[in-house]
């Protein structure tokens, strides 16, 4: 486990950011604050961005949210998603 | 994982398979297609098992192929990487599991490297393959006009994702522009068939998928249009790329103060179409104008129906005495019960939807 750290929640923010600008096409995500519901109007996510999300995370950073998260809670906000990722990272799943 | 269910897709080989020599090694004139693999193509097609090619050639080979075969693939692989990686690939171009694939290739190396790579995909030599259309995992039990119009399908789909990855605006905005219509009906005997097919054949969008599912064949479905306190529900999609006709369902038990939906399935087909949300949306509406006071969708959890479950976090369901993030989510237990709360304010419903109890095309 990594430590929990701000700087480490902060940084998963950016990388979940990007992905989800370069999987909907849409640039202005890059910009979203922490505090944005995922689920309303402002991202959109829905099933099909959601799961392409829920892989890459897996994929980057080794973490099985829908594995570990029954009711995905942790999908409240990009700021919840980031914290929940980076308190679980695996340093060797560690993206670039 | 092994394999379990029909098989949805067939990926080829090129040369000295579906051709009757090796493409690149025939000059001018390439070799024609094999007639009795040729005949396999069209008959599985008829089934609505969709075809795809995987070939170290370059890509003009999938379009000679194409042509001496008058078959329009799915999806095609050409290039010189591993053939587990390429089927990887088509799965994922067609929103379909990887062990719903079965891969046909005369090189024992290659039927070697996707059969340990991918242990859940059916492997088969052109030979096995010429037999292969009395198996039945090649016989899915009821073949209905969705299924004879898959291949078409998938061909309209990678049109509309083309438009939509250069739409640039949200989701919603394009479902919009792309003319999408949304049709929620009751159901009639008509759609039983393709009610079981759904049933049968969806696993990323289907509450009951796996052990829990297995009893819902015709029979059951014929018993529910009849029974008095529950509703047999079709879905339909279209939009000015193609018509997907029937491509979900549910059953609802209506009681009182709380409505139960012991099934709810969509075809992966429509994913990120709006249907499952326009669905959901609409099962809250009419529960709550019914006087219900809970919403309730007993879904299977395991890792292959993920979709399903973000679409019900979405649209605020939850699971009541969940353990917290971070407890592991256990797999192949009883169904957990999502709950929708029918407190006011209800969800809306886009004006692109029309169902039962919804004025003028279901406007919010």
């Amino acid at each position: 486990m990594t430590p929990a750290g701000p700087d480490g929640a902060a940084s998963v923010a950016d990388q979940l950011r990007a992905f989800l600008a370069s999987a909907t096409g849409r640039d202005e995500l890059r910009h979203v604050p922490p505090g944005t519901a995922l689920f309303g109007t402002a991202v959109g996510l829905d099933s099909l961005t959601g799961t392409l999300l829920l892989r890459e995370i897996q994929r980057r950073f080794g973490v099985d949210v829908a594995g570990e998260d029954l009711n995905l809670d942790s999908l409240a906000t990009l700021g919840t998603l980031a914290a929940f990722v980076a308190q679980r990272a695996r340093p060797d799943a560690a993206g670039p | 994982m092994t394999r379990e269910g029909p098989v949805k897709c067939v990926v080829w080989d090129i040369d000295n398979t579906l051709l009757t020599g090796i493409y690149l090694e025939s000059g001018e004139q390439p070799p024609g297609a094999d007639p009795v693999l040729a005949a396999v193509l069209a008959e599985l097609g008829e089934r609505g098992i969709l075809h795809a090619l995987a070939s170290k050639n370059p890509p003009e080979a999938a379009a000679h192929t194409a042509r001496v075969t008058g078959w329009r693939f799915a999806a095609a692989e050409c290039g010189w990487g591993r053939k587990s990686d390429a089927l990887a690939r088509i799965a994922a171009t067609l929103g379909i599991a990887v062990d719903a694939l079965a891969f046909v290739d005369d090189d024992p190396y290659e039927r070697a490297e996707v059969g340990f790579a991918l242990p859940g995909v059916l492997v088969l030599s052109p030979e096995e393959a010429a037999e292969a259309a009395g198996w039945p995992e090649f016989s899915p039990p009821v073949i209905t006009a969705e299924a004879r119009r898959r291949g078409e399908m998938y061909a309209e789909r990678q049109r509309r994702q083309a438009a939509g990855r250069s739409f640039g605006g949200t989701r919603a905005e394009f479902l919009e522009t792309a003319g999408t219509r949304v049709t929620i009906a009751a159901a009639a005997a008509a759609d039983v068939p393709r009610l079981h097919e759904l049933a049968v054949r969806t696993r990323q969008f289907n509450s009951a998928a796996g052990p829990a599912g297995a009893g819902m064949t015709q029979d059951w479905f014929r018993d529910l249009l009849a029974a008095r306190d529950s509703d047999v529900v079709t879905v339909r999609l279209c939009d000015a790329f193609g018509d997907d006709g029937m491509v979900g369902g549910c059953v609802i038990a209506r009681d009182a103060g709380t409505w139960t939906v012991p099934l709810l399935m969509m075809s992966c087909r429509a994913m990120g179409r709006g249907v499952i949300d326009a669905v959901l949306a609409w099962l809250a509406r009419q529960a709550a104008r019914a006087g219900a006071r809970a919403l309730r969708v007993p879904c299977v959890v395991n890792d292959r129906n993920v979709p399903l479950r973000l679409a019900l976090a979405a649209a605020g369901f939850r699971v009541p005495g969940a353990p917290g993030a971070g407890d592991a989510v256990s797999s192949g237990q009883a169904p957990a019960m999502y709950t929708h709360d029918l407190a006011p304010p209800l969800p809306g419903l886009p004006g692109w939807v029309s169902a039962p109890g919804e004025r003028d095309g279901g406007a919010a």
